[in-house]
């Protein structure tokens, strides 16, 4: 098995030790927090990373570009959120409907669409996720329709009369996505040193040399899709219940299809930290537009007046460009760093050792 | 009875403009191999420069086509030249993200500069239409229908008559060839994106008397040029043709039997189905 942070035991060692600290930290870290705002960010953190790295297992390790994730997302949404609002369910068992929902669903996409390659494959995926946010619109009596569902009260979990979790603060929230995350980066490890994950890059890296090698395509492509699906729904899970507010515009939508292949694309397909550099890079940065941070900070430094027509842009607009940015940022990496943040950081290294020698 | 062909005339009508999209995305295809994920955000770019054009200076949106085409085939082109070129040897994986993120910057920045608000052009004829045999037709499709199958004959006449067009039609059939022939491949691709993006834009032009102006009007439209390619058959403009015009009716008759939000839904289960049962399209050869 190949070690998990480096090539050289040493340095691996090393690299071990550093993400244990680091995860110690992680699960310190609402101990000395105290800071809402802080905890509300790294729980998006946790989201965008999970989807990300779901959508890896399928995009990044088994080549299959799917557009279409928002429809595993949505699902897990749904599910969670429908029999929460509509049945008391506690979002823990919901999660699981959520997970078995998104699985069902992926069987049937993925029997329809592997017989599909290349762009072909991408459209019949954004195709099938555009079904499902018209028809989770257009069925107004089931999913609300274009008014979305609002959480009134989570129900808190109890086993015995005893209350096991209850959604009061947004500790339990982020100890969740935490312990999420953490899932799908050691499933994603595991994932890479198997047999199953050597299937999978064989697909990837040439799927007629695999399937004459006797490697079923159908099979393991469903196997990336089901296992990646399943993930989604999670992250979708997590942010349904967490946001408590999900309408089709938000969790079906073809834009956040488009974000979580952005995650992986901004930090590296096909590696177990690319979504993670991405989560890092993309949220905290739309965020700061979102909450128009950049623009707050231009006026209140001095450098732009607040009453000028430019400050006055600023105020009402910037809030609305993260989108932009993501724009900018994936033709920007698609032109400059095909491989990613991580990719580029290691190309720049090679380049420097080999300067060295 | 008389609402089957109502909406089948109507169909047809709007069959017309989305075979305009539809050609433009398939030229851009068969000569670069790359799909056009920024096709409905260009017919975007199209509608707002109409609203504008017929806001500020009051000219006619169908006459402003005159403005539209060449601008729009300039910026297309301009497009190509500074993005497009540099990804045309990449992973398709690459070239579609690289689409996609255009389209984005596209949208968000016309929703940066002109706001999200719903724009709606309204010209005295509008909603004006006339009787036929006790079937309603609205005046400002029927003149974009017109406008469209002059546009698309002059396009045919191009393609296969002037030399410009056969150079086109042989880089889109074997790239190296044509360029061992002499072809000055990278022009033709300029010019191919430039059609398309023209194509686009004027097809925006066209529609925007009946459609909502907003920013994000765009990734329908991109769905929709795909369905309407693929349907016919990656890279041919006869099948783009016959597609479009097919999703015209399949929209128009879906809303009139399955309720008018259901109409995207059967335009996708009518793609899904070709897709699975035959993917090289109504007009495209086997092996695609």
């Amino acid at each position: 098995m190949k070690p998990l942070f480096g090539t050289t035991r040493g340095i691996g060692a090393l690299s071990v030790m550093a993400g244990l600290a680091v995860v110690v930290l992680l699960f310190l870290f609402p101990r000395f927090v105290e800071n809402t705002y802080a905890l509300h960010i790294m729980i998006l953190i946790f989201i965008s990373i999970i989807m990300g790295s779901s959508w890896n297992l399928l995009g990044g390790y088994t080549g299959q570009y799917s557009v279409g994730h928002a429809a595993y997302f949505g699902m897990g949404a749904y599910t969670t959120m429908m029999l929460m609002q509509f049945r008391q369910v506690p979002p823990w068992l919901g999660i699981w409907c959520g997970m078995a929902a998104a699985l069902v669903v992926a069987l049937i996409i993925g029997s329809i669409c592997f017989r599909l390659r290349g762009p072909y494959f991408v459209l019949a995926s954004i195709a099938v996720a555009e079904i499902f946010r018209v028809s989770a619109l257009n069925l107004k009596n089931v999913t609300n329709g274009a008014e979305g569902i609002l959480t009134t009260e989570i129900p808190p979990l109890k086993i015995g009369g005893t209350l096991i979790t209850d959604f009061s603060s947004k500790v339990p929230f982020y100890y969740a996505g935490l312990a999420f995350v953490l899932l799908v980066i050691m499933i994603t490890w595991l994932l890479q040193n198997s047999k199953l994950g050597y299937y999978f890059q064989a697909i990837r890296e040439d799927q007629d040399a695999a399937h004459s090698l006797g490697i079923s395509l159908t099979f393991y492509k469903n196997a990336a899709l089901s296992l990646s699906a399943v993930l989604t729904s999670l992250a979708g899970s997590l942010y349904a219940v967490y946001v408590g507010f999900i309408d089709p515009s938000t969790v079906l939508a073809l834009d956040l299809s488009v974000q979580i292949v952005l995650i992986c694309i901004i930090g590296g397909i096909g590696t177990i930290f690319g979504p993670v550099i991405g989560a890092l890079v993309l949220v905290p940065l739309s965020e700061a537009l979102r909450s128009n941070m950049i623009g707050e900070s231009l006026i209140n430094s001095g450098i732009v007046k607040a009453d000028s027509a430019f400050g006055s842009f600023l105020t009402e607009n910037l809030s609305h460009a993260h989108v932009l940015i993501y724009g900018v940022l994936v033709v920007v990496v698609i032109l400059f760093m095909p491989d990613g943040v991580l990719g580029f950081a290691k190309a720049l290294a090679a380049r420097k050792r080999k300067e060295v020698v | 009875m008389t609402i089957f062909l109502q909406s089948l005339i109507s169909g047809i009508l709007i069959g017309g403009v989305y075979a305009l999209i539809g050609i433009g995305l398939t030229i851009i295809f068969g000569v670069m191999r790359v799909i056009n994920f920024a096709h409905g955000d260009l017919l975007m770019v199209g509608m707002y420069g109409t609203f504008y054009l017929f806001t500020l200076f009051n000219i006619d949106p169908f006459i402003s086509i005159v403005i539209t085409m060449p601008f729009m085939f300039l910026y297309g082109g301009f497009l190509q030249k500074v993005f497009i070129n540099r990804i045309l040897g990449s992973l398709p994986q690459n070239q579609i993200l690289l689409t996609i993120g255009m389209g984005l910057i596209m949208s968000n920045g016309i929703m940066l500069a002109f706001t999200s608000d719903y724009k709606i052009l309204s010209t005295d004829y509008s909603s004006s239409s006339f009787d036929i045999l006790g079937i309603s037709i609205s005046t400002p499709l029927l003149i974009s229908f017109a406008i469209t199958a002059g546009i698309t004959v002059v396009l045919y006449w191009f393609l296969l008559k002037t030399d410009t067009g056969q150079a086109i039609r042989a880089t889109a059939q074997d790239r190296e060839a044509a360029q061992l022939m002499g072809i000055n491949v990278k022009r033709m691709s300029i010019i191919a994106f430039g059609l398309g993006a023209s194509l686009a834009g004027t097809a925006g032009a066209l529609i925007s008397p009946t459609y909502y102006i907003f920013p994000q009007v765009g990734s329908t439209f991109t769905l929709k040029a795909f369905v309407i390619t693929v349907l016919g058959g990656m890279g041919s403009i006869v099948g783009a043709t016959l597609g479009g015009i097919l999703i015209g009716v399949a929209e128009s008759i879906g809303g009139v039997y399955f309720g008018s939000g259901w109409k995207e839904v059967v335009v996708f289960v009518l793609f899904l189905l070709v897709l699975l049962f035959k993917p090289s399209g109504l007009m495209g050869k086997s092996n695609t």
